[in-house]
């Protein structure tokens, strides 16, 4: 088994690295030629952040799986899930407002994270009318990321689980401060009408 | 947000495409100076002539070295100022594992791809928390650890400091353990640990037990770290000590000789197993661990007197005196001269022992020294074997009677107690441990506060 995860993680950071390089030559020809090439870059980082949630499922979804916890500055993450996809929503007439209340460190698994959190937003950029918001929170003792859009809702409650959301509840579960396991919630509740996505960690 | 244009770069990557690339974000930024190097010594000899702003150093550096290596390495030789910004490089989600155990962090990591805008954001970050712990940072080079800790408190108070809490905390439990105040630095990591359970802090604790010499409390720490962060291996060094002190160097050899196998490349590492090996009886894998530090820790400066006479040290135990008196006499005139006491006890006892007529003169001339002065442990090991092995049973005697009351005794029991019955002479050490022990019941006694 570990053989084989190795083997998959192996190819897979040969193939991030080929990326790595294609998005840097896209990058220099931007500054070179002063033009917008944003989109292109933004399909390969999404092209490489789902070969590394397949590979964040495959390790997480298996008993005895291992998070790198460390101390992370909330805003810092919110910013970079900001980063990676509000000029892309733009293009599709969506605005993303991001919200953080949480100004302390929390322990958290800031990769992980924020790959779930960048999911989210995308989730909820193909649904949404116009606006989507991402917002952190101290609650109940813990830290709470919310995203929301002013789309038509989930069709179903609890909706249809797909990888992200799989590797989300998992990754919330993992989680576990003082024996308390996170916790990942789905509903229609959401301040701008549409679904409601949360994350709590402890 | 950061002018990068006066930045210096320097780029480390055994792959000239990555390299470009990474090169490429960088002038994206703005910046006009980068340099590149394209492997391990490359890089640490640019660090050596001039030190960058700021290092982009992939995780691969290829023939088997690590840019977490190289930043410890870094680190060891003082050639990366608090300053310099340090930014691992990755395309491996697993790295992330890595940081998250190891004390030795870089500034931070950045995985494959990303974009410039990302890797300025981070950066820009970088250069706030820097500015934030910059007077701390000063006094700490300075070692004037009560104002590094006065520096730490005030931060630490601050609104500004909220986003900085664990930092602070880490660094304080850090200077406590450097300036001596291992209690205060163990309750600094409690504080940590309250929060969460880093592994990193729970280690924290276990090497401020080992410190206070509360090695019952410190094993238990560390063996929960090793258990449950296998892939740590730095706890692993601290749980080898813990278990050299407690008297356990086979238990020592065996954890250091698993990670060593993994970390094959990391000297100090083998430095640490040669000593369990020493203790543990075993002087064909001491040899071993220190021939290979010998041969290829390359590092300007990084051999020192210090690593020869433990080569020296391994060779007398494993009855080659012959490899040990070359070893010894290959340390050159100025080297000698240079060491402090308790190198020029290990020294002569050393030659003594593997060249009675090069190292006699030498010993006999330093035993008055020998005799009265405060030396470590090893030394005092050292001139105990030497002074068994010319018959001079006094001097023998003096040496293990400060050994056996000195707080290394659990460590060095073994060791001597084979020493002295190499020589024939066990009942003359049962008779001094008894001594001893003697000495501590009475020294009790005499110490405890008078019951009414």
């Amino acid at each position: 088994m570990h053989h084989l995860l190795d083997t998959l993680a192996s190819g897979i950071h040969d193939t991030k690295n080929q990326l790595f390089i294609a998005e840097s030559l896209i990058a220099a020809s931007e500054a070179k030629h002063h033009i917008d090439l944003s989109e292109a870059r933004y399909a390969i980082e999404a092209a490489a952040e789902r070969l590394s949630r397949t590979l964040a499922a495959y390790r997480l979804m298996r008993r005895g799986a291992n998070l790198a916890i460390m101390p992370c500055i909330v805003a810092d993450l919110c910013a970079e899930v900001a980063l990676a996809q509000r000029q892309h929503l733009a293009t599709a007439g969506i605005a993303l407002a991001v919200d953080c209340q949480f100004v302390d460190e929390w322990p958290l698994d800031r990769d992980l994270i924020s790959d779930i959190l960048n999911n989210a937003v995308q989730n909820a950029g193909r649904f949404a009318r116009q606006a989507v918001t991402l917002s952190a929170m101290a609650d109940g003792g813990g830290l709470l990321f919310r995203v929301e859009d002013d789309g038509p809702g989930f069709n179903s409650l609890p909706p249809k689980m797909n990888t992200g959301l799989l590797v989300a509840e998992r990754l919330a579960q993992l989680h576990v401060r003082r024996g308390c396991p996170g916790e990942l919630r789905l509903d229609n509740n959401s301040r701008r009408g549409g679904a409601r996505f949360e994350l709590w960690l402890p | 947000m950061t002018n990068y244009s006066k930045k210096r770069f320097l780029v480390i990557d055994d792959q000239p495409l990555a390299r470009e690339a990474l090169r490429s974000i960088a002038q994206t930024l703005g910046a006009f100076a980068v340099e590149f190097a394209s492997n391990y010594q490359d890089a640490i000899y640019r660090l050596r002539n001039n030190v960058p702003d700021i290092i982009l150093c992939d995780y691969v550096l290829g023939d088997g070295r690590s840019g977490q290596q190289l930043l410890e390495e870094l680190r060891r030789f003082n050639l990366l100022p608090d300053e310099t910004i340090f930014m691992m490089v990755t395309g491996e989600q697993s790295y992330e594992q890595v940081v998250a155990a190891v004390e030795l962090v870089p500034d931070d990591y950045i995985i494959k791809p990303f974009s410039p805008e990302k890797l300025m954001l981070r950066l820009d970050r970088i250069m706030e928390k820097k500015l934030f712990f910059a007077a701390y940072y000063k006094e700490k080079r300075r070692q004037e650890y009560a104002n590094a800790l006065a520096i730490l408190q005030a931060k630490r108070d601050s609104e500004a400091g909220r986003p900085y809490r664990y930092e602070i905390l880490r660094q304080q439990a850090e200077v406590e353990l450097a300036s001596g105040d291992a209690e205060k630095a163990e309750g600094t990591y409690r504080n940590i640990l309250e929060n969460y359970n880093f592994p990193w802090a729970r280690a924290g604790v276990a090497r401020s037990l080992h410190k206070q010499n509360r090695l019952g409390e410190a094993r238990h720490e560390i063996d929960q770290v090793v258990a449950q962060t296998p892939h740590y291996f730095d706890a692993s060094d601290v749980k080898a000590s813990i278990c050299m002190a407690q008297g356990e160097p086979d238990e020592a050899q065996r954890v250091l000789d698993e990670v060593a196998r993994k970390t094959p490349r990391n000297y100090q590492r083998k430095r640490l197993l040669a000593e369990a090996a020493i203790l543990n009886g075993d002087a064909e894998t001491a040899c071993a661990a220190l021939t290979d530090v010998m041969t290829n820790d390359t590092m300007p400066g990084a051999i020192s007197p210090e690593d020869r006479l433990a080569l020296a040290r391994s060779q007398v135990a494993a009855r080659d005196n012959i490899s040990a008196e070359r070893t010894l006499v290959g340390l050159r005139d100025s080297e000698v001269q240079n060491m402090n006491l308790a190198e020029q006890a290990s020294y002569a006892s050393l030659l003594a022992i593997s060249s009675t007529a090069k190292g006699k003169p030498r010993f006999t001339g330093l035993r008055p020294a020998l005799l009265s002065a405060e030396l470590d442990a090893t030394a005092r090991l050292d001139v105990m074997r030497a002074a068994l092995t010319l018959a001079d049973n006094e001097l023998a005697d003096s040496q293990c009677g400060q050994l056996l009351a000195g707080s290394d005794a659990k460590k060095l029991f073994a060791t001597m107690r084979s020493l002295y019955a190499l020589h024939g002479r066990e009942v003359d050490f049962r008779n001094l441990q008894r001594e001893i022990a003697l000495q501590r019941i009475h020294h009790a006694e005499t110490t405890a506060p008078a019951v009414a």
